[in-house]
């Protein structure tokens, strides 16, 4: 009881000293500041190689599926290879700084390190096919990316977000359902 | 009135004919290649740390010197349909898959409580110890289609789970049924003396359910009521080794 006490005295005394009131407050300071940038990360756009529009080149009628054929047939979307956006660009003014940088590329003959942006976790095993299969549009997951122009990632896609889906497809369809909410459809 | 459990899916099953199998390991090897098994060591392996998916039991009748070699066992998660595993998991990593009709752990679930292992007649899991891993020029061989385990994780066969899946989507992509031995498990794949054998057991025309019904058929444990979705035929075949 009088340590308890003791204690106590202590904590008031150091309570007084306008050190104590600093150190705590910048400790808040940086705690807010160490979660709030930790949030802004996880939902800002990678940085790419170079600044990508999107919203340019489905204007001008170019399909997803053009530089992401994967997405038709396989597990991955793919990003493009440097002679896929070469095939057109080596016939245009390549003016543009994002142009220049995919130029230098070109001329070096290697590939454009993209950084996927619609990542999942490693024991997640995503696959494309049955998706496009099912007749969803690209927009369904990945939202309006013909508005942005570097890809953006959409926050909270994760199992709920998809059981959702795999839940409302296979309303009143047991079969579907059993399939669709099985744990080795997408964990392996 | 009918189980709807049993309408959904494929119900997957295996068939092991002991008097085929040589005992040669190739399942055990074929295996831990294909689902990212790891080594774990001399000194883990001796206090009985070995991660084994599918283990090839030897047994011996008769007191020594006079011992008979029985026929060599290949034991693997049985994939039971009454599975006693399946309801000491806290956390329900262990789970029966409506889908496939089989066993499943969910690796990002588990906490590693050992129940599962613990309650397993059959001794067909196997607990993580340690994180095996080593960054080398190996672990370009890891098969992608295959969760890498950490530590404290329990795992255990998953009837090559990730090349069902594949085939079924494959089969649908292209719209057709799927062919009798279209999927094959690496175990039964590496087999040298085709002993194991896969298939669907709800197709009465598989190869799989023709020999399920072979008279030498029988299931590790029956008494216990697990309904292994795993069958060992034995005896009577001119295999005939040690007499």
């Amino acid at each position: 009881m009088l340590q308890r006490l003791k204690l106590l005295e202590r904590l008031q005394n150091l309570a007084r000293r306008p050190i104590f009131w600093i150190v705590t407050g910048l400790f808040t300071i940086l705690l807010a500041a160490g979660v709030g940038s930790g949030i802004r990360s996880m939902q800002a756009p990678p940085p790419q190689p170079l600044d990508f529009n999107h919203q340019v080149h489905v204007g001008l009628g170019i399909q997803c599926l053009y530089c992401h054929p994967g997405a038709w047939r396989q597990a991955a979307a793919g990003l493009p290879t440097t002679a896929k956006c070469w095939g057109c660009h080596q016939q245009m003014a390549n003016t543009k700084p994002a142009q220049q940088v995919l130029v230098a590329y070109a001329m070096a003959g290697e590939s454009i390190p993209w950084v996927p942006v619609f990542i999942q976790p490693d024991f997640v095993y995503f696959n494309h096919r049955p998706h496009i299969a099912a007749g969803l549009n690209c927009e369904n997951c990945h939202g309006e990316i013909s508005r942005q122009t570097v890809a953006q990632p959409i926050p909270r896609q994760n199992m709920g977000w998809c059981l959702d889906c795999h839940r409302g497809r296979a309303a009143g369809d047991e079969q579907m359902l059993a399939r669709l909410t099985d744990c080795a459809t997408c964990h392996r | 009135m009918s189980n709807p459990l049993e309408e959904v899916g494929h119900k997957w099953g295996m068939v092991i004919d002991q008097d085929l199998c040589t005992g040669c390991q190739a399942c055990v090897t074929a295996c831990a290649m294909e689902n990212n098994i790891a080594f774990v060591g001399e000194q883990d392996a001796a206090y009985g740390r070995s991660l084994q998916w599918i283990r090839v039991e030897r047994f011996w009748e008769g007191e020594f010197p006079e011992v008979k070699s029985t026929p060599f066992q290949p034991v693997l998660c049985q994939q039971c349909g009454q599975a006693p595993c399946e309801p000491v998991c806290p956390v329900y990593a262990s789970v029966h898959s409506e889908n496939q009709q089989i066993n499943i752990q969910v690796y990002n679930r588990c906490v590693g409580t050992r129940y599962c292992a613990n309650n397993c007649p059959y001794q067909a899991r196997v607990f993580n110890w340690r994180d095996y891993r080593e960054p080398g020029p190996l672990d370009n061989a890891l098969n992608p289609d295959v969760t890498v385990r950490r530590r404290g994780i329990m795992e255990k066969c998953t009837f090559c789970v990730q090349r069902i899946v594949q085939g079924e989507d494959t089969a649908r992509a292209e719209g057709r049924q799927m062919a009798d031995g279209e999927v094959v498990p690496a175990c039964a794949q590496a087999c040298p003396t085709e002993a194991i054998v896969f298939g669907r057991l709800d197709d009465p025309d598989s190869l799989v359910s023709r020999l399920k019904r072979d008279g030498r058929a029988v299931q590790l444990l029956e008494e216990l009521g697990t309904q292994p979705s795993v069958t060992y035929l034995k005896g009577g075949s001119s295999y005939g080794r040690n007499g």
